[in-house]
């Protein structure tokens, strides 16, 4: 793996200090106390790792994934607000194989405030808790002259009802959820709405992220609205089945702050034509320290964007798999993800003529599209203070004269859409509810090609990238 | 919010109002919840439905003495036990219980049966912290533990009961007692005070094998 920073050593050991000073003036500012915590951990007056694996936010160790399967509701009522902040800093390795670095590289190598959200949430009554997010993207639309403006948006949503039925024998939890993001319901960390955690900020510098490369999602995003029932039996077996739709009507709060109309060109509402299903289905087990998960999802949506006779359809089912061995000062995580997903066009995208870089006539643009995205990941935590973790990934997918685009930087002259890396990551907790993080991410494969994937002399490679973050939560 | 949130708000408030079942709480401020329901629906999560917990993250409660439990929960109570590992978890969770919530959790624990677990167990260690367990070490005038925690580890009042409980659980709490003052109030201080990591870990291993 090459390291492309050599020459900016100087300015990178600034950065660095500039980061550890705002962590230091962070945990100056924060109360000391052991118990001053988010609101779940008012809520419960734990410590956040008896939730989350080595106090990796949100990572959930199995009592954590039970607090949430049984609605948020262990506890008592409390204050029921949360803030989280993130601060980063993005460096593209290569800028100049661009028309326009400034464009294609916004905020590169900048310390930026990158996103913040607003919890509300936790007990409501003996069997209803809520977690729900609002965000802040201080850089969601880019203005002509290059500037930027925010936006306020509702982000995860789950409001859920729980019960359990427990004796000597028997175990069964039992729940309802009402949310807005297939799969952010799920109690494991390898579930599509967790997998990838750290917020991702919005300007182009971050576009080659981990936060960006491919993640085994669900096609429809978030933001929409679904019920789902769930109910877990005996620690072991876990099923839950839902819907989702448009949200609208009562459920229009799910996408708040989102523009649902016809003329809408940034931050708008996912449409959804008629109830779209999904499931979930997992297995257990926990012994001595050690806990293991293995499980499948599927999802079938039909998305449009104005015009519901515009359909695409989308079949989407994700196998996944999760270890953990917790046992202080040791925290170890390994994951799996892998996602099968098929996309039928609309007519109007479907059987197209298509041209090349140069404008030649290729073969008409397909009426359907596979993707396979393979993530692995491990990761360990010392003390819950110290932690590091090796990600891989690899897309491969069908080719399609639809994806050709001669663009620099974005452009794609392989009509594939693969692409393979992995994200070497090392992170500090000095405190419970503040990390500080540096990503690199390296790439071999980028649009179908590990060299001039842009039919421009740009390199997969090229696109490997520095992430730094400091990440608060309170 | 509309008047269509509203209701649905109000909707849901009653109906869970009206739902709102005792013996299924998960409430830790109400005095009403009664001590099993809290066992069942919070303390299983990490200690086991039975007390046998399955991660030695946990200890295991099944056969404790009642005693030596509300002791221990009263001490979380007012954070006079503060070793990180318990505080970090029961200071929360105790912080409301009243007294005979305490009385009512340390029965229920003291009433479910210790079950031996699976764990691997080296003969040695084990062979070796038999010997210690029952005899001490008196050139390092380490006293024997049975004479307090009873011959089989059965534990008597304020002594716990140690039969079967996590090796790894069980050294831990051997290092809070011998290096910090997470524990204060307990002869375990001075007990451990001459005991070497070999000792401990023997020792340990024996108490979550305990052989007949």
């Amino acid at each position: 793996m090459t390291v492309p920073f050599a020459s900016s050593t100087d300015f990178c050991a600034k950065l660095l200090f500039r980061l550890a000073a705002l962590a230091v003036v962070f945990i100056m500012l924060a109360p000391s106390a052991a118990h001053s915590l988010p609101l779940f951990a008012r809520q419960t007056g734990q410590n956040c790792l008896a939730c989350h694996a080595g106090g990796q936010f949100p990572e959930l160790t199995p009592y954590g994934r039970m607090f949430k399967m049984t609605g948020y509701t262990i506890g008592e009522r409390t204050v029921p607000l949360s803030a989280m902040v993130l601060g980063s800093y993005s460096k593209v390795a290569d800028t100049s194989k661009s028309d326009d670095p400034s464009a294609d590289f916004s905020k590169n190598g900048s310390l930026i405030f990158a996103t913040a959200s607003v919890f509300l949430g936790g007990k409501i009554t003996d069997n209803i808790g809520a977690f729900a997010q609002v965000t802040y993207d201080p850089y969601s639309v880019q203005n002509s002259d290059g500037s930027y403006a925010g936006h306020t948006n509702a982000d995860n949503i789950d409001i859920r009802y729980a019960d359990r039925f427990i004796d000597g024998k028997n175990d069964f939890i039992f729940g309802v959820s009402a949310n807005n993001n297939p799969s952010v319901t799920d109690p494991w960390n390898t579930a599509a709405a967790w997998m990838q955690y750290v917020p991702v900020p919005s300007p182009s510098s971050s576009q080659f992220i981990d936060g960006n490369t491919p993640y085994p999602t669900f096609a429809s995003g978030g933001n929409i609205a679904g019920l789902t029932a769930y109910g877990f039996w005996n620690q072991m077996i876990y099923g839950e089945i839902g819907a989702y739709g448009t949200s609208t009507g009562l459920f229009r709060f799910m996408s708040a702050g989102l523009d649902s109309s016809s003329s809408c060109t940034s931050n708008c509402v996912t449409q959804l034509k008629g109830l779209n299903p999904y499931a979930r289905l997992a297995i257990s087990r926990e012994w001595g320290a050690s806990n293991l998960m293995v499980g499948a999802a599927g999802m079938v949506s039909q998305v449009y964007d104005f015009d519901p006779s515009e359909t695409t359809h989308y079949r989407d089912l994700l196998v996944d798999a999760q270890y953990q061995y917790l046992l202080d000062p040791h925290t170890v995580t390994a994951q799996m993800a892998y996602g099968w997903h098929r996309v039928s066009y609309p007519a109007s995208v479907a059987d197209q003529p298509a041209v090349d870089a140069s404008g030649n006539p290729v073969a008409n643009t397909s009426s359907s599209d596979t993707s396979n995205v393979f993530r692995a990941k491990v990761t360990y935590v010392y003390q819950a203070k110290y932690g590091g973790s090796v990600n891989f990934f690899n897309q491969t997918s069908s080719t399609n004269t639809y994806y050709l685009n001669s663009a620099r930087v974005n452009g794609n002259v392989t009509g594939n859409l693969g692409q393979r890396g992995a994200t070497l990551e090392a992170f500090w907790t000095p405190i419970q509810y503040v990390r500080l993080g540096v990503q690199y991410t390296a790439y071999n494969r980028y649009n179908g090609a590990s060299t001039n994937y842009d039919g421009a002399g740009r390199n997969a490679s090229d696109n490997n990238s520095l992430f730094l973050y400091i990440w608060g939560a309170y | 919010m509309n008047s269509g949130h509203i209701l649905l708000a109000a909707t849901i408030g009653i109906v869970s109002a009206g739902c709102s079942n005792l013996d299924r709480s998960r409430d830790l401020a109400d005095p009403n919840v009664p001590a099993k329901a809290l066992a069942q629906q919070v303390c299983s999560n990490c200690h086991g439905m039975d007390g046998n917990s399955i991660s030695p993250a946990f200890p295991r409660l099944a056969g404790q003495q009642a005693t030596y439990i509300t002791s221990q929960l009263t001490n979380f109570r007012s954070h006079q036990r503060s070793d990180p590992a318990g505080s970090f978890y029961m200071w929360g969770l105790s912080r409301h219980l009243t007294d005979e919530q305490i009385a009512g959790l340390a029965e229920y624990y003291s009433k479910q049966t210790p079950l031996r677990s699976d764990a691997a167990e080296d003969p040695k260690l084990v062979a070796m912290g038999k010997a210690i367990y029952e005899n001490g070490v008196p050139e390092q005038n380490v006293i024997a533990c049975a004479a307090c925690h009873g011959p089989k580890a059965q534990g008597t009042g304020t002594f716990p009961a140690l039969s079967y409980q996590h090796a790894n659980y069980v050294v831990k709490q051997l290092n809070v007692f011998q290096n910090t003052q997470g524990r204060p109030g307990t002869p375990m201080e001075s007990v451990t005070h001459p005991l070497t990591g070999d000792d401990k870990e023997a020792v340990a291993a024996y108490l979550q094998a305990l052989p007949d």
